[in-house]
């Protein structure tokens, strides 16, 4: 089964978003194993990527580098200079220690495994 | 059951021609230029174009390009007629379903820029064109016959 991010498989936190920050774009899939979460963090590097898990509410912290190396000056900007805060309230038990996370060309993928329990099982009639 | 939801990522992100900073001493049509931009900071954040800084030092000019997901082989990076054209494009999969779709922005270049010399880095998924300066011409005294 392909699930998307309807309501009740992931819930942005309310008070999620200050000011100073801004929800990057994401993308959720899954199937009976485990979620993926795709999240769009375009100019943060791998060390300033910042995961949490706690309860079930997963958060995703980027922060973009200095985009203006000094002795720059700035002609015309579009590209928001603001870092990335993505939280997601999640309605399935994820296995902690088995979940991965790849940073790649601005792309940060999660893999979510589902714990046993979440698992859909057949069930024989006898 | 199958649910597929329209991924966002797949609108094309297609815009014009848009008028890029001339040197600072150009005159007046770069600061209405300026003022026309100022309408839409950020716009990039709307996601329906490929949205690009551009910064100057003495030696240089930088565009950089917001281009996440697309792998360094999938840029085709042109200058022509004084105009630089990045069209980027972005492959997803998703399970079984893969979908492609591609970003284009030009930029006009200010003049005196060293065509031979401009370089494109893939970093963390922003793309940044480095365009160098020409060197001046160095200042010659004219001696009076």
């Amino acid at each position: 089964m392909n699930t998307t991010c309807s309501p009740r498989t992931c819930t942005p936190a309310t008070s999620g978003v200050t000011e100073s920050l801004r929800k990057p774009l994401y993308n959720v899939n899954g199937n009976a194993e485990a979620y993926e979460l795709r999240v769009e963090l375009p100019g943060v590097p791998k060390s300033n990527v910042k995961l949490d898990l706690e309860e079930n509410i997963l958060t995703v912290r980027g922060e973009r580098s200095t985009t203006v190396p000094e002795g720059m000056k700035a002609l015309h900007r579009e590209l928001s200079p603001l870092s990335y805060l993505l939280r997601l309230r999640l309605n399935a038990p994820v296995s902690e220690e088995q979940m991965t996370a790849k940073l790649e060309d601005g792309v940060l993928t999660l893999r979510l495994p589902l714990k046993e329990v979440a698992k859909p099982r057949q069930i024989p009639v006898l | 059951m199958k649910i597929i939801r329209t991924n966002p990522f797949t609108i094309n992100r297609v815009s014009g021609l848009d008028e890029w900073f001339r040197h600072p001493l150009a005159g007046l049509p770069t600061l209405s230029s300026f003022i026309n931009n100022l309408g839409e900071v950020f716009p990039g954040v709307a996601g329906d174009k490929l949205a690009v800084d551009v910064h100057e030092d003495k030696d240089s000019y930088f565009a950089s390009f917001e281009v996440p997901g697309v792998k360094k082989e999938d840029f085709k990076i042109e200058l022509n007629n004084g105009v630089l054209t990045v069209a980027a494009e972005r492959r997803e999969k998703d399970g079984e379903k893969e979908s492609s779709y591609s970003l284009t922005r030009s930029v006009s270049v200010p003049e005196g820029v060293n065509a031979e010399a401009i370089v494109a880095k893939l970093e963390d998924g922003i793309l940044t064109v480095t365009l160098p300066k020409q060197e001046r011409s160095k200042p010659r005294s004219i001696t009076l016959s």
